[in-house]
């Protein structure tokens, strides 16, 4: 049987009773524009699942398992792949190679890992959440959600 | 190139016949043309010559995103088609926005637009994925329903593919077929999806993996701040007991859930038009969909809508943009205003007495036009209220249907439907033609001028007022904010703004160019409104504007604020890095418009009497105020028109003058050689 999984803080969605995704794009889009300048889906941190026939959408993002997984699949651990003081995996794309061991290694569906793929093998890196790591206004998604139906979890069991 | 901001750099050449592509630098038309439907009006003057018929190989269809699409600025995620619509009466060029997330999708592969020419051997769809193009066998897909199509898509190429699809309409080339993408968002207005169906193509895909960049990132935040001043407050799913307004609310038993949906990439002003767990008619599961403005009438047509001045005139304390009133979420309104009473005085719609309420009849009407990709627009207010007053004046009597035709019973709106959509027995193709085709095949002096009995005014205290049965106004469309038929409530200066903006377009502009103006100039023209420089200005300026947010990419119902009328340049320079004023924007929405202009002389034959006369007799049926115009002063408020764009008033063509003003020496020389340039 599989292990009781755990995880720290992490953003997650609301029920729709409380606010509903209305698909706007906007959590990818801040993502892309406060980390790399750019709106694209290789550099999201976060993923909206659109259901184009229900139009009930979803928001994937890292749950920063306890364990992380794509941590200890790094061949650059504490170099490419750290953890912060919180227990938050981070990247650090400097050291980071793009060869996509911690996107395989991610026990979610989808994975919540983006990698950019490019033909120059030096630009091939991997994006995770990290909950805005370092940003004083705290999630970028968060921040800019228009219908609020994003916030950081108080830790939670699966 | 160096760095690129807001455009991706290519526009791709589609050849159906032959099965290739070419790219064409986007560098080609911007930043003159600035991007979407400005650029497609150089391509289309450029590339499609006069005599090109809607369903010809020939014709092509033009689609360009804006250099918003994919920056974060609001509702960038906008684009636009055009070609020759096979909807206009007669066939002429026309365009169609759709939202949704393809634009976005195809800057992610690589480009900025792509143009559609030729036709396909056989069924055939296309997929765009990082700047190449496969031409890929349809024949599993042809005859699928909408939705179906965007599923079968989905499981091949994965559920990030963003598609455009055709359904049966479009296959069986009725006229006024939609191209569908996510969200149910459609290119409606001009029956693109028939083209599609000439085209033997059934579905565009598109997968991308680039990056966009707007060159100035804390500008685009502050405008998602400000554009559509976003609530950015939890919008819960909410429970409705009811359905409708003014005189043709319901109760709705079991009730349903009206929700929020993003129209498309990037939006950060929400319409509350997702309604979810209603009816289907392809099966016993409760579904969404989304309702927009007209589908409102799909479930009770009993009296038009209501109208309050604030929606068309504005004042600095109360200027409320089209978003939040479709959302019927306005702000609170100014009470300090001097002009508040008579800005939010609502004038009653007229009782038509199309339908009575019938909350699931109408989810049915709605969810078989998503499915098989007809434009509710021609079904809603006008294929269903034509039979209706139809049937109400005896019209009907002597033709068959193979049904008794009753708009208030469900099977029959499935059999009107199905009838139409796969042309079946002696009316399905009559039909299939769209409304303002079939009622000349039937005979138009019976079928379209006929007048119906059922039209009763409010504002004048109940008095019955005439309607043709038609509906039809210029260019083989229905009535729409015009003083009579849909949306008809709004006063004289009003309805002549309008009926202008039409006259001189393909189809109904109004989707696009919502009338606006300020409360202070209304005051001004209120009594001699065909002789105002001031409603002309704004006639010009709401037209511009029109042109801008289909270039530029915005959202109809973000623009125009005219309190912030740099709105579309400031997005424009923070999307490209590129310097342009409010000014300089305006000239490149001159040049489009004349580009537009130019296309409808030199292919189409259009000149003044051309227009007038499509546009004049569609305004001797009273209004809601039984106010009509006269011969003389619309030919006045024309001819003001025409110098105030520097057009010929005789010809109604632009002058040399004109084009070469604005950049277009040589559309200029061209139209010389076809003597189609005033002497």
């Amino acid at each position: 049987m599989e292990k009781e999984r755990r995880f720290r803080p992490h953003i997650v969605q609301t029920a729709p009773d409380d606010s509903f995704c209305a698909g706007c794009a906007t959590c990818e889009i801040a993502c892309g524009l406060i980390h790399e300048g750019a709106v694209s889906p290789s550099y999201n941190r976060i993923f909206l699942g659109r259901d184009h026939r229900t139009m009930v959408h979803t928001v994937y993002a890292c749950q920063q398992c306890e364990d992380h997984p794509c941590y200890e699949n790094c061949p650059k651990k504490d170099e490419a792949m750290c953890i912060d003081e919180r227990g938050i995996v981070y990247i650090n794309e400097e050291a980071c190679i793009g060869c996509g061991l911690c996107r395989k290694a991610c026990v979610m569906d989808p994975p919540r890992i983006n990698l950019v793929k490019s033909k120059d093998r030096a630009q091939r890196k991997a994006k995770k959440c990290d909950l805005c790591r370092g940003r004083e206004e705290g999630p970028a998604c968060i921040q800019w959600c228009p219908v609020r139906c994003l916030y950081i979890s108080g830790g939670e069991e699966q | 190139m160096s760095e690129l901001y807001g455009y991706v750099g290519s526009i791709v050449r589609i050849n159906l016949t032959e099965s290739t592509f070419e790219l064409i630098p986007t560098s080609k038309y911007v930043p003159k043309y600035i991007g979407g439907r400005t650029v497609c009006n150089r391509i289309f003057w450029d590339e499609v010559a006069p005599g090109t018929g809607a369903f010809d190989p020939e014709n092509k269809l033009i689609y360009m995103t804006g250099p918003t699409g994919a920056t974060g600025i609001p509702t960038g995620g906008r684009s636009v088609f055009t070609g020759i619509s096979p909807n206009s009466y007669p066939e002429q060029y026309a365009w169609s926005g759709i939202g949704g997330f393809v634009g976005a999708e195809l800057k992610f592969a690589g480009f900025d637009g792509f143009i559609l020419e030729g036709k396909a051997p056989t069924h055939t769809r296309i997929l765009i994925q990082d700047g190449t193009v496969q031409f890929l066998p349809a024949d599993d897909l042809w005859g699928m329903l909408v939705h179906d199509t965007q599923d079968a898509l989905e499981k091949i190429h994965g559920p990030k593919v963003q598609s455009i699809v055709i359904g049966p309409a479009g296959e069986n080339l009725m006229r006024n077929a939609t191209l569908t993408t996510s969200n149910d968002n459609v290119a409606a207005k001009s029956g693109f999806g028939a083209v599609f169906g000439s085209k033997n193509l059934k579905a565009i895909s598109i997968l991308g993996s680039g990056a966009v960049k707007p060159a100035d990132i804390p500008r685009v935040f502050e405008l998602r701040r400000r554009m559509g001043d976003p609530y950015m407050r939890k919008t819960p799913v909410v429970p409705e007991t009811t359905h409708g307004m003014d005189g043709n609310m319901i109760p709705v038993e079991g009730g349903w859930g009206r929700g929020q949906v993003a129209c498309s990439h990037g939006c950060n002003q929400h319409c509350n038009r997702l309604m979810m767990g209603i009816k289907s008619a392809f099966s016993d599961e409760k579904i969404n969909q989304v309702e927009k403005c007209v589908g409102i009438f799909a479930y009770g047509y009993k009296e038009d809508c209501s109208w309050r001045p604030s929606q068309t005139y504005e004042t600095p304390e109360n200027h409320v943009l089209a978003c939040k009133m479709l959302s019927c979420e306005p702000p609170e309104p100014g009470l300090d205003d001097p002009y508040f009473e008579d800005l939010m005085k609502p004038v009653r719609g007229d009782i038509v007495n199309f339908w009575k309420p019938d909350f699931d009849k109408g989810a049915v009407m709605m969810n078989m036009c998503n499915e098989y990709g007809i434009d509710k627009w021609d079904v809603i207010v006008w294929y269903f209220t034509w039979l209706s007053m139809a049937k109400q004046e005896g019209l009907l009597d002597d033709l068959d249907f193979g049904m008794e035709v009753d708009v208030e019973n469900e099977e029959f709106v499935r059999y009107f439907l199905d009838m139409i959509t796969y042309r079946r027995g002696k009316y399905g193709p009559i039909f299939a033609e769209g409304m303002a085709r079939a009622i000349r095949t039937l005979g138009k002096e019976k079928y379209g001028d006929a007048i119906y009995h059922g039209r009763f005014s409010q504002e004048l205290g109940g008095k019955r007022l005439d309607l043709p049965v038609s509906l039809e106004t210029a260019w083989g469309h229905s009535y729409h904010w015009q003083g009579r038929g849909f949306e008809g409530t709004i006063s004289k200066p009003g309805w002549l703004a309008t009926s202008l903006e039409l006259m001189t377009s393909t189809r109904d502009a109004q989707t696009i160019a919502h009338h606006h103006d300020k409360y202070t100039n209304f005051l001004q023209y209120k009594d001699d409104p065909c002789h105002s420089d001031l409603l002309l200005d704004a006639v010009v300026l709401d037209e511009n504007k029109a042109e801008m947010k289909d270039s530029v990419m915005c959202c109809d119902w973000q623009s125009p604020d005219l309190w912030w009328p740099e709105m579309e340049s400031v997005m424009y320079t923070a999307a490209t890095g590129i310097p342009m004023t409010q000014e300089e924007l305006n000239e490149a929405a001159e040049r489009s418009r004349l580009l537009f202009r130019a296309i409808i002389i030199r292919n189409f034959g259009r000149d003044r009497d051309m227009e007038v006369n499509a546009i004049f007799p569609t305004m001797q049926y009273p209004d809601a105020h039984g106010e009509t115009v006269t011969w003389e002063d619309w030919n006045d408020f024309v001819d003001l028109y025409y110098e105030k764009r520097g057009w010929d008033k005789a010809t109604g063509w632009p002058t040399r003058e004109t084009y070469e003003k604005y950049g277009l020496a040589d559309v200029a020389d061209e139209l010389e050689k076809a003597g189609k340039l005033p002497q």
